[in-house]
C-alpha cells in the first residue's frame, strides 16, 4: 500500500526520472530506491515478502545502494515492529518500531531538529513537515539524525550509511519537503 | 511542536464543487480540481474533499475524481470522504492518492468495516464525521441520508470511535455556510470521547471564532469550506489573522519556478 502517485509527482517536479516497479531488473537500473508507504507494518512486510523484495533490499543495502523510506517505508527499515503483532522488518537500521503512547497518534505538521551533524539534512533543520503515524522508531542514538517532539521526542530522521528513513511525508510537505528531497537524493547520489 | 491545522474543504455534489448551506441548499462553484489546486497553491495544511451524494446514491467513492486529483501532483495531504462502503473501497481511495479517509454513513451502517479500515491503514488514517446539533443540553447525531437526528450519549459515540479513528470531525450541520455560525457547545460537549482530537467544521468564517476554537486544547484543526471560495489567497489571509496561534505561517508559492537553472 503506497502513495506512489504523490511520490512520483514530487520527484518528477524535481526533474528526476522515476519508475514505479517491483521488478528487480528495473530496480537495478535506479540510482536511488524509494520505499513509500501508508498502512500497517505487517501488511507492508507481507507485500515485500510476496514480491521477493526483502532479500533484494537487504542485498542492495549491503552494496551501499541509496535507499530512502518514507513513513511506513522508514519503519520497514527497522529490525521489527509491534504493530498488531511482532513482525520482523528489513533489518537495515538497527532498532524497532513501537506504539506512540498518550497521545496515540501524531498527525499534522511538526518540525525536525537535527541532533547529529549531517550535511544532507542541515538545511531542513527546524523546517516543518507533514506526519501521519501512530508508531515510531526506537533504536541506537547513533542512527538518529533528527528528532521531533510531540509530548515526548521521537526519531523522525534515521540514517545508516546510504539507508535513510523519514517518519514524515516529504512528498506531502510542500516546499520544505521538496527541498529536503532534492538535497537528500543529490547528496546520496554524489556521496 | 505539533501545529494546529487549517483544512481547506471542497464539497462535491454530482461531480461539481458546491457551496453548501445547512445540508439542504447548494450553489455551484466549478470543477473540484480547480479548487483543490488553489488550496494546494495557497498552502492549506490539509485538503478535505467530501463527495456528499455518493453514500446516499449508493455510488461508492468517486474514483474518477480521485484519479483526476491524483494527476494534480498535490504537495498537500488529501483527506477524502464519500461513498466508502468497504475496506477495499478505502484501500483504493488511498491507492489513488488520498492520505486519509473520512467516514460518516459507515459509522451508522457497519462499524466493523471502519474497524477493518483502521486495522489495514492504521487509525491515524481514519476520521469520523459527526454531523451534530444541540438541543436541550444534549447533542443529536444526524444521519444525513434520512435527515433524521438522534440523541447520542458518550457511550454511543465511544462504541463507534474509540480505538478506531484518530480524529472526530464535528460538523455543525445546521449552521453550515452561515458566517460565524458554528455552535461552540458542540465541540465542548461532554458526550464526545475525550481521548480523540477534534476538527471543527460548519459555519467557520470569523478569525475570532477560529482563534477561540483553536485555543481549545483538544481542537487539532478547523476546516473551512465556503468562506475560502470568495477570494484569492484565502488560506494565507486567514492564517495572517491567526498569527500567534500554534500554526504554520502562511506561505506564498508560485506554481512556476522564478529562477532558471542554467
Amino acid at each position: 500500500m503506497g502513495n506512489h502517485a504523490s511520490v512520483v509527482h514530487s520527484l518528477r517536479e524535481l526533474n528526476y526520472r522515476v519508475r514505479v516497479s517491483n521488478d528487480q531488473a528495473v530496480l537495478n537500473e535506479a540510482d536511488v530506491l524509494v520505499l513509500p508507504g501508508v498502512g500497517a507494518f505487517p501488511s507492508g512486510m507481507k507485500a515485500l515478502h510476496s514480491l521477493s523484495l526483502v532479500s533484494y533490499l537487504q542485498e542492495q543495502a549491503r552494496l551501499q545502494r541509496p535507499i530512502i523510506g518514507f513513513c511506513l517505508g522508514m519503519q520497514l527499515l527497522a529490525d521489527a515492529s509491534y504493530e498488531h503483532q511482532y513482525t520482523t522488518g528489513l533489518g537495515l537500521i538497527p532498532g524497532e518500531v513501537v506504539p506512540l503512547i498518550n497521545p496515540q497518534w501524531h498527525i499534522g505538521w511538526n518540525s525536525i531538529e537535527c541532533v547529529l551533524q549531517d550535511p544532507l539534512f542541515q538545511a531542513s533543520d527546524g523546517q516543518v513537515f507533514y506526519f501521519n503515524h501512530s508508531f515510531a522508531y526506537r533504536g541506537p542514538s547513533e542512527y538518529q539524525i533528527g528528532l521531533s517532539r510531540h509530548h515526548k521526542a521521537f526519531p523522525s530522521v534515521v540514517r545508516r550509511g546510504s539507508v535513510v528513513g523519514l517518519q514524515f511525508h516529504p512528498e506531502k510537505s510542500q516546499r520544505p519537503g521538496k527541498e529536503l528531497l532534492k538535497s537528500l537524493i543529490s547528496g546520496l547520489c554524489h556521496a | 511542536m505539533l501545529k494546529k491545522r487549517l483544512i481547506g474543504t471542497v464539497i462535491v455534489k454530482n461531480g461539481w464543487a458546491v457551496q453548501s448551506f445547512g445540508y439542504r441548499r447548494y450553489l455551484p462553484l466549478g470543477k473540484p480540481e480547480c479548487l483543490v489546486q488553489n488550496l494546494d497553491r495557497w498552502g492549506a495544511d490539509e485538503i478535505f474533499v467530501l463527495s456528499i451524494d455518493r453514500s446516499s446514491g449508493r455510488l461508492g467513492p468517486d474514483f474518477k475524481l480521485l484519479g483526476r486529483l491524483g494527476q494534480l501532483g498535490l504537495g498537500t495531504p488529501l483527506i477524502y470522504g464519500g461513498g466508502i462502503r468497504s475496506v477495499e473501497d478505502g484501500l483504493q481511495v488511498i491507492r489513488l492518492g488520498a492520505d486519509r479517509l473520512c467516514v460518516d454513513a459507515l459509522l451508522h451502517d457497519d462499524v466493523e468495516i471502519v474497524r477493518g479500515l483502521s486495522r489495514q491503514l492504521g487509525a491515524q488514517a481514519v476520521i469520523a464525521s459527526l454531523p451534530l446539533s444541540y438541543r436541550d443540553q444534549r447533542i443529536e447525531w444526524l444521519d444525513y441520508r434520512t435527515k433524521v437526528s438522534t440523541q447520542v450519549s458518550a457511550k454511543d459515540l465511544d462504541a463507534v470511535t474509540l480505538g478506531i479513528v484518530s480524529e472526530l470531525l464535528v460538523i455543525d450541520w445546521q449552521h453550515e455556510g452561515q458566517p460565524g455560525g458554528f455552535d461552540r457547545r458542540l465541540s465542548a460537549h461532554a458526550s464526545l470521547p475525550a481521548e480523540i482530537p477534534l476538527i471543527a467544521f460548519g459555519g467557520l468564517s470569523e478569525p475570532g471564532q477560529l482563534i477561540e476554537l483553536l485555543s481549545q486544547p483538544r481542537m487539532a484543526a478547523v476546516a473551512v469550506g465556503n468562506f475560502l471560495s470568495y477570494r484569492e489567497h484565502a488560506i494565507q489571509k486567514i492564517k495572517t489573522q491567526l498569527i500567534g496561534m500554534p500554526m504554520r505561517l502562511p506561505s506564498y508559492e508560485s506554481m512556476y519556478s522564478l529562477t532558471t537553472d542554467v
